[in-house]
Parts: structure tokens; C-alpha cells; sequence
């Protein structure tokens, strides 16, 4: 456990009745950087958040939350975090400004002009009451309530559930300025090109594990990049070449993927062969999320595992 | 259900006729079988439970006044401001019918209207809230047909309980068109605020408000008939009573002139009242109220961002609600009392043999209405004590809880609003019904006295909150069904135990019936008793909220 860490899970555990919800999930945030929490519904993000809010209490393993023990020391831990909840329920008589005023207070640090500004760049109405609000402009409280704070971690479960595409642009911007103050924040979604353009490391999670851990180029190099190219002359000889996979010719044009650590001789092999245009593409995030949960469920789990603890340790250890 | 409901929409005949009214029933009944499956249990419920009261009362009736010459007695002395005001102007007091409708009709009346009206707007306008009207509207159904088929089954209902309860007195070997009439007056009566919710349902947006809307047309109708009914003369009403729905109702006098037509009355205004809604809802968007929502505050005051604020906040219309009621429903107790106390200290030789032990009875009958006073304030207590079960069932404990308060802070803020304004109303209540008393009979000083007496329910109420915060914090789900049962039971032993003939030691040690009444000698161990166990309950479910998971709205 190093202090510093905004947050450090070690093999959570969480049963509701007989289901398993936390079957031994790790997750690291180091402070000052922008965590990706992936899954699919049901693989446990929002059980994890509720146990870090200490809204929930584990059944097993550890879990610190800036440096302190998310159960017993919520009240305290609480003043220093904002949470953002998937599905932001407000007081239907209250207006949307009331609500924000109320959760800053309830935190201690509401910060008026801070509120107005974000208010402007969400281009949300403080003055309807919370019951005529749509989805979007209840997330769009809880987004303001949140970045307004001075939070050293911002806790977002799904936040930008219901935005549109400008204010999910609002949202980046606001998550990058959050890290340029060297907060911390954990970002659960299930946008990829939002946690590619914000995240410093990802964890992606299934059935209750953590199957995958660690920066996204340490993720990708574990990974094949995608290669097409085009050439004059038969491409057909770089099929043989030790780590080519998924080998398709047609023509002059090919298509294959390649190991992370072929890939100097897979280039030398490509050289004399003249290419006129050449496309590398490292492996989406949404490809290596989907590959856990793919054709073949079973054998991704198992095998992934190993390397997410190893991407774990490695984690642990900078 | 819901989505089950909506693909089998889908899947029903297209519409072909060119009729619009044919058009707009499209799915009609197919909405009737939703409605239906979705509140059987329910209208079962209220359909047991209410015939069911009318055999119970006309068993313990007939066992209190056994002979025809008891029933005379009773009839000479029936009449007293008290039931008038309360349950309307006895008369054929002398049969077992005329003493049913004296003990039950008022009761019967208005829970039933009471159970249409929720039973409309849960299927109306909060389903409308809830957004799921959209899913069932955007299916192949006509644009009346789901609000067609809510009225329709809930006059279903109301009918139903009428016909039922008529049947439960021809059992019990009333006779057959006076049972008839009395089921056919509670029907009527019912229908007519059926026809309230419906148009009270188009004019807000939320179903709380709706509620509200409807209840206050009801109890506006209530305090009209009362006044009606205590002005009268001899058996007759003035005639302030055709200003009120019940009133009609009242005047079908079942058991003694069966007449049906004031019923038309009721059934007409019903047929208006469900017409207005229907144009009502025909010009006006999906989800909208006509009453338009109001914009608020930007930002929060001081006193909203405290948590006791915020709970005041929130319940600020029921506060003032239940607060209103329950100082008027106090003064009209008093004034009761008073036009009571005259007519017992009256030279009449009726007056004289009913006092009996002289100012005992008076005493007692005050104590009975401090305590059904308190009773009130204690319904007051528990719907605003449930606030703490409510916020986490409707998921707004999410955000609260992790923010930088704890759960027992939390929840103490929206025990201590209850805890004080109890305290304030038994005190102003039991003061009113004390003034309004001693007023009539040149005792001003009688308001102290009464306001002790009244503020000794304090504990009580007390124990109510600490009940509903063990049920909250202990079976969250089952919490709000739970206490609101236990209340209910609470009621029927309290003021109605000796009905059911249940042993003293049952109804003397309720938690209402346990402190010293008005006139009986006071002790202090039941207040200390009934305060502990307030504090045992309230602490117990204060740790059990702390230790516990939040429950998933």
C-alpha cells in the first residue's frame, strides 16, 4: 500500500444473498491522474464505487481510499471526495440550483462563483425544479455539484449517461482541467473514446475481477497492432513471417495483425516488397475490451488473468 | 409487467375504424386487464375489509342493544351535537339500521372515497410521473383509452363495495332495499370523488399533488355536511347540505326513507366531472399539469443547507397541511363538547339520567377526544418520520450519504422535525380544544388543563418515530406497509377496542391508551415507560442504519 495512491483494492469481495457481485477485484488509482473503470452492466463498477463511498461494506479484502478506510472513516473521507452517480436522483421540489447549494454545503466547501461558472459551461437552468428536469440535466447537477467542489477525487459512475455530444465535450475538457489541479479521479463508462482521450490507466473488470490493469500502452502492447498496406507486387510472402496473424491478401492490398514484439523484423520482411502506403493501427480500447468478452468468454478470463496481475504488480511497484 | 403489457399492445389489431371516438378507445380493454392485474390485491383488500366492517358493527350493535326497548332508549338520546357533527344527523335510531348508519355510514363513506381517490391518481397521474404512461402511449392505444379504463374499473370497484356491503347486511338480516340504498350511497359517494381525482389528476403534475387536490375537496364536502347536519332541526339537515357531495349521499337516508334520487345527484356530477377530465386531459400535453410549474431559486439559503432546514423544506405543504387540519379538527372537538355540555347540564330529565356520574362523562368523553387528537398527530408523526425510509427507497440517499454527514446525523435531522412539531401541535391542539371549551362554559382557564393533558401523548408520539426508524432501518422495503399497519392497529384498539369486545388489558395498554387521560388520575410511569421504549426503538434503528448496506432504489 503506498500513500500515494487515491485509491488502493486488493481482492474485494461482495455476496448480496447468494449472488456474487466482488469475487477478488483490484483497482489502483494513483493520485493526480484520471483512472477508466470498464465492464459490462452487472460486472460489479457500480458495487466497487458504492464500497469506496462506504455505502456498502465489503465482505472481504482491502480497499483505502486516500489513505483512510472507506467504512469507517466515511464521514471524514467524505469532505474530501464528489461523486457523480449514474442515475443522479434529485428533491423533485427543489430546484436544480437548491440541489447543488445542498450538496456542496453538505461537503463544506460551496463555492458560489465557481457553481456559476459551471453552470454556464453545462448550460443548465438552476431555477427549474429537479422534477422537470430530463435525464441529461440531472446528471448535468451532479456534474456541477461535483466539478465545482474542490474534491481531491472526483468519483464518476457512468456521468455523462444522457448528455449530448457538446456537453460530453464540456465533460472532457472539465475531467482534463481536474487532473491539471492534480485531482484524482476514477471515470467507471462505458464511452471508449472518452476513456482513450482522458485516461491514464484503465482497469476493465468481469463478473466481479479485474482482468485487465494498467496504462493503455501497456495494455496495447499486449496486444497485436492492426497492419494494411498496399504494394505493386505479391504481398502473399508476408503470411510466413514468424507473428503475422489473420493473414488477408487481395490483390495488392493486405491486412494482418502482428505481435508487439515481431514487429521490427515483420517491418524489415515488408521493406524490400516497396509498399506504396502503409497503415499501423495499435489495437481500440473497445478491441481490447471486447476480446474479454467475445466469442470465447471462458478462455479470455482465464488466460487474461495472469497478465492482469502482472500489469497489477507493475502498477504497484511505479 | 409494464413492458410485457406494452409488446402486447403492439401486437392488437390496428385500428380500422374511422370513428374517432372508436380511435381514441383503441386498447381499452386491453388497459382494463392491465389496471385490473396489477390492483386486485388491493381493491381485494378494501373490499374484505370494508363489508367485512359492516358485518362486525351490526354483530357488536346488536349485541349492545339487544331488545327493541334498548334501541328505543338509545333513540331518545341519539341525537346530540356530537353525532351530527361527526357522523351526520341520527335518525330511525330505534332499528338496527338507523344505528348502523349512526356507528358506520360516515366511516364507510369516506374511506371509500378515500380508496378510489389514491387508487385513481397511483393509476393515473403518478403513473404519468413515472413516465411509463409514455411507453403505454406510444403502443398501438387510443388516447383515452387508458384513462377510461382507470375510471372505469375503479367505478367497478366502488360499485362493487357498495353491492358487497349491502350483501353483508341482508346477511346479517337487515332489511333488503335499505341495505340496498346504504351499498348504492357509499357507491354514489364515492363515484362522485372519483370523479374529483380524475379531474384533479389533469389539473397538477404530480400525483402527491393530486392526492392533495382531491382531499381537500373531500374534506371541504365533510365540513359542509357537518355544519349542515349540526345547524339541523330535529332529524332535517338545512340546507347547506346539497353544497356537499355527502351530503346527497346522506340524504338517500337508507333503513328509513330509501330514497334513491339524491343518488342521481351523485352519479351525474360523477358523469360531469369525468367529462370535464376527459376535455381536460384531451388539451393538454403528456406529463403536463394545467396548474404550471412554477420556477424557483437559484441557489439554496442558509436554512435550506442545513439538514434539519432541508427536512422542514421538504415537508412544508404536509406540515402546514396536517397542521391546519389538525387545529380545526380540535376546535371543532371542543365546540362539540360545549354544545355536549350544554345539553347534559340542561334541566332535561334525558340529560339527567344519561349524565349518570355528573362530570365523569364529560371528562370521558373529552379524554376521548384528546386521545383521537392525538392519534391524528401521531398519523402526522409517521408520515413525516418515514421521510428517512422514503429517501432511500427513491434513491436519493445515493448522493446524500456520500457526502460528509453521517447516517445517524441524517436521520436524526428528520427525527427531530417530527419530535418538535408533535410537540407543538398536542400542545396548540390540546389548548384549542380546551379554549373552545371552557369558552362555552365560562372556564377560561380550561385551556391549561387540556394542554397538559394533551402534550402527556408526547411520548407516544415519540414512540412512533422511533418505531418507524427500526422498521426503516431493519426491513427498509417492507417499512412503509409496516408501520402504517401497526398505526392502523393501533387506532382499533385505542378508540374502538371495547367494540370488539377485546379484554382491558389489550386496549388499556396501547401506546395512546396507556397515558392517563383527561380526568383520571395522572401518574408518570407510563409517560416514562412509553418514552423508553421510544428510545430503545429509535436507538436501536439508528445503529442498525449505520452498520447497514444502502438498499438499490
Amino acid at each position: 500500500m503506498t500513500t500515494s495512491n487515491a485509491v488502493n483494492v486488493e481482492g474485494l469481495e461482495k455476496n448480496f444473498g447468494s449472488t456474487r457481485a466482488l469475487d477478488g477485484l483490484n483497482l489502483t488509482i494513483e493520485t493526480g491522474t484520471v483512472a477508466g473503470f470498464l465492464g459490462p452492466n452487472g460486472s460489479g463498477k457500480t458495487t466497487t464505487i458504492r464500497i469506496l463511498l462506504g455505502l456498502l461494506k465489503a465482505d472481504g479484502g482491502h480497499a483505502t481510499l486516500l489513505g483512510g478506510d472507506p467504512w469507517k472513516d466515511a464521514v471524514e473521507l467524505h469532505r474530501r471526495i464528489a461523486y457523480v452517480a449514474g442515475d443522479v436522483t434529485l428533491w423533485p421540489s427543489l430546484t436544480g440550483g437548491q440541489a447543488i447549494d445542498i450538496l456542496g454545503s453538505l461537503r463544506g466547501d460551496l463555492d458560489r462563483i465557481r457553481v456559476e461558472q459551471f453552470l454556464q459551461r453545462f448550460d443548465l437552468d438552476p431555477t427549474k425544479k429537479a422534477r422537470s428536469y430530463s435525464k441529461g440535466n440531472r446528471q448535468k447537477v451532479g456534474l456541477v455539484a461535483a466539478f465545482a467542489s474542490r474534491a481531491e477525487l472526483l468519483i464518476l459512475d457512468e456521468p455523462t449517461n444522457g448528455l449530448d455530444p457538446l456537453m460530453e465535450g464540456v465533460f472532457t475538457e472539465c475531467v482534463a482541467e481536474a487532473k491539471a489541479e492534480g485531482r484524482s479521479v476514477l471515470l467507471s463508462s462505458h464511452v471508449f473514446a472518452e476513456v482513450e482521450k482522458l485516461c491514464d490507466t484503465v482497469t476493465i473488470i468481469r463478473d466481479g475481477r479485474t482482468v485487465e490493469s494498467g496504462t493503455l500502452a501497456e495494455l496495447r502492447h499486449l496486444q497485436r497492432s492492426t497492419i494494411t498496406l498496399t504494394l505493386d507486387g505479391d504481398p502473399s510472402s508476408l503470411e510466413t513471417v514468424g507473428g503475422v496473424h489473420d493473414f488477408v491478401a487481395d490483390g495488392g492490398h493486405a491486412t494482418f495483425t502482428v505481435d508487439s514484439a515481431a514487429l521490427p523484423a515483420v517491418l524489415a520482411a515488408i521493406a524490400p516488397l516497396k509498399p506504396r502506403e502503409l497503415v499501423s493501427t495499435p489495437p481500440s480500447l473497445e478491441e481490447l475490451f471486447l476480446r474479454h468478452y467475445g466469442v470465447h468468454p471462458v478462455d479470455g478470463a482465464g488466460s487474461e488473468a495472469p497478465q492482469a496481475e502482472a500489469a497489477q504488480s507493475e502498477a504497484a511497484q511505479r | 409487467m409494464t413492458t410485457s403489457t406494452a409488446a402486447r399492445t403492439h401486437s392488437a389489431p390496428p385500428a380500422v375504424s374511422s370513428n374517432a371516438f372508436t380511435n381514441a378507445s383503441t386498447g381499452f380493454g386491453i388497459m382494463v386487464r392491465f389496471i385490473l392485474r396489477r390492483n386486485w390485491l388491493r381493491m381485494l383488500i378494501w373490499l374484505v375489509v370494508l363489508a367485512g366492517m359492516v358485518v362486525l358493527v351490526i354483530d357488536s350493535q346488536r349485541e349492545l342493544f339487544p331488545t327493541q326497548a334498548d334501541r328505543d332508549a338509545y333513540a331518545l338520546v341519539a341525537n346530540t351535537p356530537a353525532i351530527a357533527a361527526l357522523t351526520g344527523l341520527p335518525y330511525a335510531a330505534g332499528t338496527l339500521g338507523g344505528i348502523l348508519n349512526i356507528k358506520l355510514w360516515m366511516t364507510m363513506a369516506i374511506a371509500l372515497s378515500f380508496a378510489v381517490i389514491f387508487l385513481v391518481t397511483r393509476n393515473g397521474r403518478a403513473e404519468e410521473e413515472a413516465g411509463r404512461t409514455e411507453l403505454l402511449r406510444a403502443g398501438v392505444l387510443g388516447n383515452y383509452a387508458y384513462s377510461l379504463a382507470n375510471w372505469t374499473v375503479f367505478s367497478a370497484f366502488a360499485i362493487l363495495v357498495g353491492l358487497a356491503s349491502a350483501g353483508a347486511a341482508i346477511s346479517q338480516e337487515l332489511p333488503v332495499d335499505g341495505a340496498l340504498t346504504m351499498g348504492a350511497s357509499f357507491a354514489a359517494t364515492a363515484l362522485v370523488f372519483l370523479g374529483v381525482s380524475a379531474v384533479a389528476g389533469q389539473l397538477t403534475r404530480t400525483s402527491g399533488g393530486a392526492n392533495g387536490l382531491a382531499s381537500t375537496v373531500l374534506g371541504i364536502s365533510y365540513l359542509v355536511r357537518a355544519v349542515a347536519d349540526v345547524q339541523g332541526e330535529g332529524e332535517n339537515a338545512s340546507w347547506l347540505t346539497w353544497l356537499s357531495p355527502i351530503g346527497w349521499a346522506q340524504q338517500s337516508r337508507s333503513y328509513a326513507d330509501n330514497n334513491w334520487w339524491p343518488l342521481l345527484l351523485c352519479v351525474g356530477a360523477a358523469v360531469i366531472l369525468l367529462v370535464v377530465a376527459l376535455a381536460l386531459e384531451r388539451g393538454r400535453d403528456l406529463g403536463a399539469g394545467l396548474i404550471p410549474e412554477r420556477v424557483g431559486p437559484r441557489s439554496a439559503s442558509a436554512a435550506l443547507r442545513t439538514q434539519t432546514g432541508l427536512t422542514i423544506r421538504l415537508q412544508r405543504g404536509s406540515i402546514i397541511g396536517w397542521s391546519v387540519g389538525i387545529v380545526v379538527f380540535a376546535m371543532f372537538f371542543g365546540g362539540v363538547a360545549t354544545a355536549m355540555a350544554d345539553l347534559l347540564s340542561g334541566d332535561s330529565p334525558i340529560a339527567q339520567a344519561f349524565l349518570g356520574g355528573s362530570k365523569n362523562i364529560l371528562d370521558g368523553l373529552l379524554g376521548f377526544f384528546l386521545m383521537a387528537n392525538a392519534l391524528l398527530v401521531a398519523a402526522f408523526v409517521l408520515q413525516s418520520a418515514d421521510a428517512i425510509r422514503a429517501a432511500e427507497s427513491k434513491g436519493r440517499t445515493e448522493m446524500q450519504w456520500s457526502s460528509a454527514i453521517s447516517r445517524i446525523r441524517w436521520a436524526a435531522a428528520r427525527m427531530v422535525v417530527p419530535a418538535v412539531w408533535s410537540l407543538v401541535l398536542l400542545a396548540v391542539s390540546g389548548a384549542a380544544i380546551g379554549a373552545t371549551f371552557g369558552a362555552a362554559v365560562g372556564q377560561p382557564d380550561q385551556a391549561w388543563r387540556f394542554l397538559g393533558a394533551s402534550v402527556a401523548y408526547w411520548p407516544s408520539a415519540l414512540l412512533v418515530i422511533g418505531v418507524v426508524v427500526l422498521c426503516a432501518a431493519v426491513i427498509p422495503r417492507a417499512a412503509a406497509a409496516v408501520t402504517w399497519a401497526l398505526y392502523a392497529v393501533a387506532v382499533v384498539l385505542s378508540m374502538f377496542g371495547d367494540l370488539f369486545g377485546l379484554p382491558d388489558w389489550v386496549i388499556n395498554n396501547t401506546p395512546f391508551t396507556a397515558i392517563p387521560r383527561l380526568g383520571m388520575d395522572f401518574t408518570v410511569l407510563p409517560l416514562v415507560v412509553v418514552t423508553a421504549l421510544a428510545v430503545i426503538a429509535g436507538g436501536i434503528g439508528l445503529w442498525v442504519l449505520r452498520n447497514r448496506d444502502m438498499t438499490s432504489a
